[in-house]
């Protein structure tokens, strides 16, 4: 089940000593790579159709190969979900996520007193908190109707990881013909020749949040088809 | 019981030069439940003091992995997107250049001869990597989200995702979303989308060919599935 047990002894670790990355941004840069700060991925959606909330969960960390920081949520690591409003690419509303002894501390949405590289936790606008979850989901709903969760999760981001390295690698012999067919259901048997999703079977360390648009703000920035959006990324931020 | 445990951890941790305004109570310090005593003022919030330095980044997946270079991927990590497309897109739409030379040759074609092609959205090389450059991920508020389903064509109008005002895409980022295979269709789809598909001679850089695990997601928040 999990494909990685069998990567890691060779491939993986040679990917890692030749400085291959992963996507989505796991493991995506050599300063940043396997630490207690390395966000994995990052999602933001609309829970439903309809709905008058936004999801935001950030994966940090990630086991997906051998030797990666993993488990542990940092309490010098502050993650922050920036939300520019307006379309101009800077921050006008953050939310922030830092540990302490066994549980998530929420902070926001607040506009940030400084844009930038350097952030301070904005200790007068809690969200809430909640107990960092082991194996089984703990949430909390606070009375704005905001749920919030931190703990390990498994790991859904899907890749054929060691197929893209080959695809892109220089060698003329390798992968010519590009990626591998998807593996084919009706059959049982491991297909070398098929696809395979590097990330099933891994796990990462998640922080969700559930929370009101109305809380946000109204998105005046607008995405390629004119429909407006809230545009956002996520930092990781190390006490200095 | 939390507030408990905040406390006892920061009393065995700095005990010897925090009884100051608490020194009445002794060896009481650490006791919540004794009768009588005023142990409010021991209620001590956790300590988040400090400056924080940015040291990852993400907004659009896969965009770091797959369109920086060398140090540009440290570079990018401690950017903001406000500088970013100044300062990577050259680099990206270099790179995106260089990912069909390498087919190019591993296909025995001149090296010259096979460039990005316009991609389903008519965007040029410059274009989208300028796009990407600024690295964010956009969610709607008021829109169903999806990061890019290239198989939509809401108005029937025979056109896939041209932005002719109809179609919904790059409104968000579901967790089942197939962020690889949208990325490798715009990188070497060309203008439908299937240029460089597996068919008629081509190598498959349009689909990785794997999809997502059932059990990793949920119906409900958190939206995930339990850890292995």
């Amino acid at each position: 089940m999990k494909k990685t047990t069998k990567i890691i002894t060779g491939v993986g670790l040679m990917a890692l000593a030749i400085g291959i990355f992963v996507a989505a941004d796991h493991i995506d840069a050599p300063a940043s790579m396997g630490t207690t700060a390395d966000i994995a991925d990052y999602f933001a959606f609309e829970p439903s159709l309809d709905s008058d909330n936004t999801v935001f969960i950030v994966d940090l960390q990630s086991n997906v190969l051998d030797g990666l920081a993993f488990g542990t949520f940092d309490e010098d690591v502050l993650t922050e979900i920036n939300i520019d409003l307006d379309g101009d690419f800077v921050e006008d509303m953050v939310i922030q996520a830092i540990p302490r002894d066994g549980r998530m501390y929420f902070f926001g949405p607040v506009a940030p007193n400084q844009t930038g590289l350097n952030s301070e936790v904005l200790v007068d606008f809690p969200l809430g908190d909640v107990e960092i979850s082991t194996t089984t989901a703990i949430t909390e709903t606070t009375a704005d109707g905001v749920s919030l969760f931190a703990g390990p999760r498994q790991d859904p981001f899907f890749f054929d990881f060691f197929q893209f390295n080959a695809v892109i690698d220089p060698d003329i012999n390798s992968a010519v013909g590009g990626f591998k067919p998807a593996d084919d259901p009706n059959t049982t048997d491991d297909d070398a020749d098929a696809a395979v999703d590097t990330f099933d079977g891994s796990n990462t360390m998640a922080l969700a949040i559930e929370i009101p648009n109305s809380m946000l703000g109204t998105a005046t920035g607008v995405n390629f088809f004119n429909i407006p959006v809230y545009k956002t990324w996520i930092t990781t931020n190390r006490k200095r | 019981m939390k507030l408990y445990n905040i406390k006892f951890v920061f009393m065995s941790l700095v005990i010897a030069f925090t009884i100051t305004s608490c020194n009445n109570d002794d060896e009481g310090v650490i006791d919540d439940d004794v009768t009588g005593m005023d142990d409010d003022m021991m209620v001590i919030e956790p300590d988040f003091s400090g400056t924080f330095a940015q040291v990852d980044f993400m907004g659009r997946p896969g965009i770091n992995t797959t369109l920086s270079v060398g140090d540009v991927k440290d570079m990018h990590n401690v950017a903001i997107p406000s500088e970013m497309a100044a300062t990577f897109q050259a680099g990206f739409e270099a790179r995106l250049e260089q990912y069909h030379d390498v087919y190019a040759m591993k296909l025995g074609a001149d090296p010259a001869a096979v460039n990005y092609e316009n991609n389903i959205l008519g965007l040029t090389a410059a274009q989208l990597t300028g796009y990407l450059a600024s690295d964010v991920l956009e969610v709607a508020p008021n829109a169903p989200t999806t990061y890019f389903n290239p198989g939509t064509d809401a108005d029937m109008d025979g056109r896939i995702l041209v932005p002719d005002g109809d179609e919904v895409a790059l409104t968000g980022r579901l967790l089942s979303d197939d962020i690889i295979d949208v990325s490798l269709i715009l990188f070497f789809g060309g203008a439908d989308g299937t240029r460089f598909d597996g068919n008629n001679g081509t190598p498959q850089l349009t689909s990785d060919g794997v999809s997502l695990t059932a059990d990793n997601i949920t119906t409900t928040f958190p939206y995930i599935g339990a850890p292995e």
